[in-house]
């Protein structure tokens, strides 16, 4: 038998074998049986020196075409080989992904403390400094530069608890206004957001402690145009396209005129529901230009300044934004209520 | 303030609905809380008059009667009332009638008689007792006076009305009265305001001086004070007109005087009080401040020792009433009374306010001295009182008037530019519209081109600051709906949170992710549940900020800490079976030993974390703690420590360099017991003022390693009493800067150990900056390290 027969022969055996493989071992031993050191062609390769030196390119050309061929058959295998492997160890490790994972607990800020930080967001981005002071504070910042002089009712005993007759709790954040005003020179835009005290008895809508955000701003030609400018961006940004102000006449001692602010409905967007009785407006906010009294009590010249104040109860957004239905509930710190926010 | 629109209908047009009206008020700034329309839900209800009434055959009570009602024939009725009997004139509910509470009257058969309707009572009608006297009594109601057969009773009853229920803003006391609003009204419908016309009839005899004299001791509490004497007083009960409007205001009728003082009141704005001057000791009439301990009976039957200083008016001896607050039984108008001394008087606010509270008493009156009533129209007041009484035949009006007003005050004048008002408004309301308005407000002004001259009519106390007030009045009947929206000009300003507030936010966000849900209590606390924690005699926490008028004990005193609401809020929470909760408030305490340079108490922002459940532990608050010290840049070791209300063995305080940063522990079973915790809980508690001054900016990042890192592990036995944490920290240092990491990983307690012995397993990790450590560099440390162990701990390797 020619050498042509013996590699034919051989490359038959391998193709057959190679069939039979399924596992890097038995790929190895015939790898081992072929091309190893005792293998059938390195055999061959040694039965060269019988050959004539004429006939011994030829042959070791044909053997080395053999061995690279065979090579490429055995790996071409190992690459099937590994595939079938990588598959059979895919289906092995199949999860059911529905099975329910424990849950990674997540915690939230308070309710107030998310109405106040998206407040706080819109209103710094319009350029608003954030201030705050002092929770038990001087009548005389609480109430006499904000034009509540004594005895005036506002300040009845029923409305605010005092510490003595100089000292009380706030009852707004505007001492911190007065305080501001004292200290800096216009133009100033300042929020002030914080916890302030009126003795109401607690029930589903009154507490004695609840939050507000109150704004200021004083500058040159300020007017109640600017003020509705600045609440309908806060109004459209904390509640969406198309929500716009209502201005009512009102009063407050620290702002002429005065204003109450009503708010289209969120719920309805205008039309009448039962969030907003029907009227399409949801009442929200007090403001108006700062009383000159009040400028003029805190240094600041009203005949060349003006200035527009606003105040909101955050309490209350957040009850209409989340359908709270009980205040109380904001302060009993129950995680049933507290873990459903985000 | 509540007011029947017939009364406003009396001195103003209003061509509107209820629904229009209301809405024009609200948007020219007088609030409007609702309207109530009376009788709305009476329909088909006439008079009729009883022909005939006769014992129902088959009923010892029923009666069967025929009633004219006006029509052909008359109705058959079967009446069920005790008090039914034929001449009288009752109100008739016909066949489809509707009567209040959705009752619909048909057409029926009672025990085999035809009945055609329903002869009704007061109460059917939802017809209030103060309208119609004595109808609630005995059955159906009976009309006293003669009215048309089939007329609609609704008018006859005064259940033809609607009443509006204003809301009057604090500065506008002008406008707790009818011609307040009705002027309001004219201007928001554009109609006129017609006050009625006053005259006095003077029928009396004599002069008011024969009568009373009336001395003011004290006019810096009572600046004005107008009398009038009425003879001959006829005391007797309200024409029908009178009862309805005082119905409809949410006042009783008493008797014709009373009412009239009422109805002036509430008409004029001007609280008035009627003496029976027979009662008045030495006819004498002194207005001044009580003397301590001087006594009085008011009205409504209860005693009262006035204190020195509230304002009285007494007669010769002793206070008759409590000025502009309520009046004494002794010299209250009854029957009898002969002679009345008419008082319309100006108190000082706050004094009123003062006595008010002092004495408990609020009354209509009080009310409006509170706020402030007008001092320049009283006499209009007490004027429109005589004529009432002349056309009521309620007395004779004695000629003559007692007016002590020894400082008049001029009318207020005040100035400003149309140009700064439409400037401040925002609006360009024009110069014309702006005096058009003023004027349509019964201001007066003179306009010298762009310059205003406004004289401020006499009911209005609140205009004082010139052109933000003026501004204000043009402005909302000009509209308010006419304000533009414009953005912020000028300069700007930077803006952004406060230094507190990022903190506080920075907080909020890294301990939500660590899954701590915030809660926020109130402010004030009991004082027992600070004495709940047991805290040392001498402990700052202990000494609180008394609320001088809490809500109540629970409210009472400011907290020193937000330990004690922490504990009740994880209490609940187990009442309620959660099964755990991770929570954390951020508040300020409060201190009043040391106070600021305004002598106030000093505010501190603390972070209180509680913890309970299955997975919480003393170490896992500890990491979390740690995990927040560690995002705000401040360093800490930990270190054993103690606090009454903690477990002794299970407490701790994170330390940086010497300040302590945060006391961490479970809380001490005898302070669960107190707070009823029902499982273990544990507490951190942090300062945020202090986290603000100690935290640190991140600075600049490492380079990255270029050489390899060598990790030697080691197990150490040593005694359980040795503390791991501060025997790690000198392990590390004994090692100098080639030591990158050292770590605990394992903590093996077992007797073969031998007793009260643990093996403690570390990881060190090894490496160099700037080349890769040989074994003799690894060795020497590891050498110093044992070392360090084995001297300073009675630390050795586990064999």
């Amino acid at each position: 038998m020619g050498m042509k027969e013996t590699i034919n022969q051989l490359r038959e055996l391998m193709a057959q074998e190679l069939e039979k493989t399924e596992d890097k071992q038995s790929l190895e031993a015939l790898r081992v049986r072929v091309l190893g050191k005792k293998g059938e062609l390195t055999a061959l390769l040694r039965g060269m020196g019988q050959l004539s030196p004429e006939e011994r390119p030829a042959a070791g050309q044909m053997i080395n075409e053999a061995r690279e061929k065979f090579t490429a058959m055995l790996e071409a295998r190992q690459d099937a080989i590994r595939m079938m492997e990588r598959a059979a160890a895919l289906k092995r490790e199949t999860l059911d992904v529905t099975e329910p994972v424990p849950a990674v607990p997540h915690g939230s800020a308070h309710p107030v403390n998310l109405v106040m930080n998206e407040m706080v967001a819109c209103f710094t981005g319009m350029g608003f400094e954030v201030v705050e002071g002092p929770e038990v504070e001087l009548d005389h910042y609480n109430f006499e530069l904000m034009n509540i002089p004594k005895n005036h009712p506002a300040r009845d005993a029923q409305d605010t608890f005092y510490v003595d007759d100089n000292i009380v709790l706030r009852t707004h954040t505007s001492p911190m206004q007065a305080r501001t005003m004292l200290t800096r020179k216009p133009p100033i835009r300042v929020i002030c957001p914080g916890r302030v005290y009126r003795a109401d008895e607690v029930d589903a809508t009154h507490s004695p402690v609840f939050h507000q955000m109150e704004g200021l701003v004083v500058d040159k030609d300020v007017t109640m145009a600017d003020l509705r400018g600045t609440l309908n961006a806060f109004a459209e940004r904390i509640y969406g396209k198309g929500i716009t102000t209502r201005f009512r006449p009102s009063f407050f001692p620290f702002t002429e005129p005065s204003t109450e602010v009503d708010l289209t409905c969120a719920a309805c967007h205008g039309k009448g529901c039962r969030v907003c009785k029907g009227t399409g407006w949801i009442e929200v906010l007090g403001g108006g230009m700062v009383n000159p009294k009040v400028l003029e009590m805190c240094g600041i010249d009203s005949s060349v300044y003006s200035g527009f104040a606003f105040g909101i109860g955050l309490e209350r957004i957040a009850m209409q934004r989340y359908g709270i239905p009980d205040m109380r509930l904001l302060y009993e710190g129950d995680v049933r209520f507290l873990g459903q926010f985000r | 303030m509540k007011i029947p629109m017939k009364w406003l209908r009396e001195y103003t047009e209003i061509p509107a609905d209820a629904d229009t009206y209301m809405n024009k008020m609200i948007m020219i700034g007088d609030g409007v809380e609702g309207y109530e329309t009376l009788g709305a839900e009476v329909e088909g209800v006439v008079v009729g008059k009883v022909l005939t009434c006769e014992p129902h055959p088959n009923s010892d009570h029923l009666h069967v009667c025929t009633v004219d009602v006006g029509e052909e024939e008359p109705l058959h009725i079967v009446c069920g009332a005790p008090n039914v009997a034929a001449g009288q004139l009752v109100p008739v509910a016909k066949n489809g009638a509707r009567l209040p509470g959705g009752v619909k009257i048909k057409k029926g058969k009672l025990r085999g008689e035809v009945s055609e309707g329903m002869i009704c009572s007061g109460e059917e009608l939802g017809c209030p007792p103060e309208l119609y006297p004595n109808i609630w009594s005995e059955g159906i109601l009976v009309f006293q006076e003669d009215h048309p057969l089939g007329a609609d009773v609704k008018p006859i009853l005064g259940l033809d009305d609607t009443v509006m229920d204003f809301e009057v803003l604090a500065n506008r006391p002008d406008c707790l009265s009818v011609w307040g609003v009705a002027r309001e009204s004219a201007v928001a419908m554009g109609t006129t305001f017609q006050k009625p016309e006053i005259t006095v009839t003077e029928n009396g005899k004599g002069e008011i001086h024969d009568y009373v004299s009336v001395s003011v001791q004290d006019p810096d509490l009572c600046p004005r004070y107008v009398a009038r004497v009425i003879d001959n007083v006829r005391v007797g009960p309200s024409p029908k007109w009178l009862r309805e409007y005082l119905f409809g205001a949410g006042m009783r009728s008493i008797n014709n005087v009373v009412d009239i003082t009422n109805f002036v009141m509430l008409e004029t704005g001007h609280p008035m009080h009627a003496f029976d001057l027979d009662k008045v000791e030495g006819r004498q009439i002194i207005v001044r401040r009580a003397k301590e301990g001087e006594f009085i009976t008011t009205l409504d039957g209860k005693a009262h020792t006035m204190q020195a200083g509230q304002l009285a008016i007494c007669d010769a001896v002793k206070p008759s009433c409590v000025a502009g607050i309520m009046g004494g039984e002794e010299s209250e108008i009854t029957e009898s009374t002969r002679q009345v001394m008419f008082e319309c008087a100006v108190f000082d606010y706050a004094s009123t306010r003062l006595t008010s509270r002092a004495l408990g008493i609020r009354t209509e009156s009080s009310g409006r001295f509170e706020k402030g009533v007008n001092i320049r129209t009283p006499l209009e007041a007490i004027q429109r009182a005589c004529q009432l009484i002349h056309e009521l035949d309620a007395g004779d009006v004695v000629p003559g008037i007692i007016d002590l007003y020894p400082n008049p005050v001029a009318p207020q004048v005040v100035t400003g530019s149309c140009r700064k008002i439409a400037q401040r408004a925002g609006v360009g309301i024009p110069a014309e519209d702006i005096v058009r308005i003023l004027e349509s407000l019964s201001f007066g002004v003179q306009r010298e081109g762009d310059q205003l001259t406004v004289t401020v009519p006499d009911f209005r106390q609140d205009i004082t600051v010139g052109e933000a007030d003026l501004c204000e009045e043009a402005l909302r009947v000009y509209g308010y709906d006419k304000i533009p929206s414009t953005l912020l000009r000028g300069e700007t300003t930077p803006g952004g949170r406060s230094a507190e507030m990022a903190l506080k936010d920075e907080v909020t966000s890294i301990l939500t992710g660590l899954g701590f849900n915030e809660i926020m209590n109130f402010s004030f606390v009991s004082p027992k549940s600070v004495e709940k924690l047991d805290l040392p005699e001498g402990d700052p926490r202990r000494e609180m900020l008394a609320i001088r008028n809490p809500l109540g004990e629970d409210t009472s005193v400011m907290r020193t800490t937000l330990v004690p609401d922490m504990l009740s809020t994880l209490a609940l929470n187990m009442n309620h079976a959660n099964e755990s909760a991770c929570l954390f408030e951020a508040a300020k305490v409060f201190d009043p030993a040391r106070r600021t340079g305004e002598g106030l108490p000093t505010e501190t922002r603390k972070l209180c974390l509680g913890v309970y459940g299955k997975q919480a532990s003393f170490f896992s608050l500890r990491a979390v703690v740690e995990a927040l010290l560690r995002q705000l840049g401040v360093e800490t070791t930990v270190r054993k420590a103690s606090a009454s209300y903690l477990h002794p063995g299970r407490t701790a305080e994170l330390v940086h360099g010497d300040e302590a940063v945060c006391l961490i522990g479970e809380v001490h079973p005898q302070t669960m017991d107190r707070f009823d915790l029902s499982a273990r809980a544990i507490l951190a508690e942090l300062d945020l003022d202090q986290l603000l001054r100690l935290r640190q900016p991140m600075g600049t990042v490492k380079p990255m390693p270029r050489y390899p890192a060598v990790t030697r592990d080691l197990s150490l036995v040593m005694d359980e009493a040795v503390e791991i944490g501060p025997m790690l920290r000198a392990l590390a240092a004994s090692c100098g800067s080639v030591l990158e990491d050292a770590r605990l990983f394992d903590i093996y307690r077992n007797p073969i150990l031998g007793l009260n012995k643990k093996s403690v397993a570390f990881s060190f990790v090894f490496r160099a900056p700037d080349h890769t450590l040989t074994d003799a560099e690894i060795t020497a440390a590891m050498d110093k390290l044992l070392k360090t162990a084995e001297e300073k701990f009675g630390a050795v390797i586990r064999g």
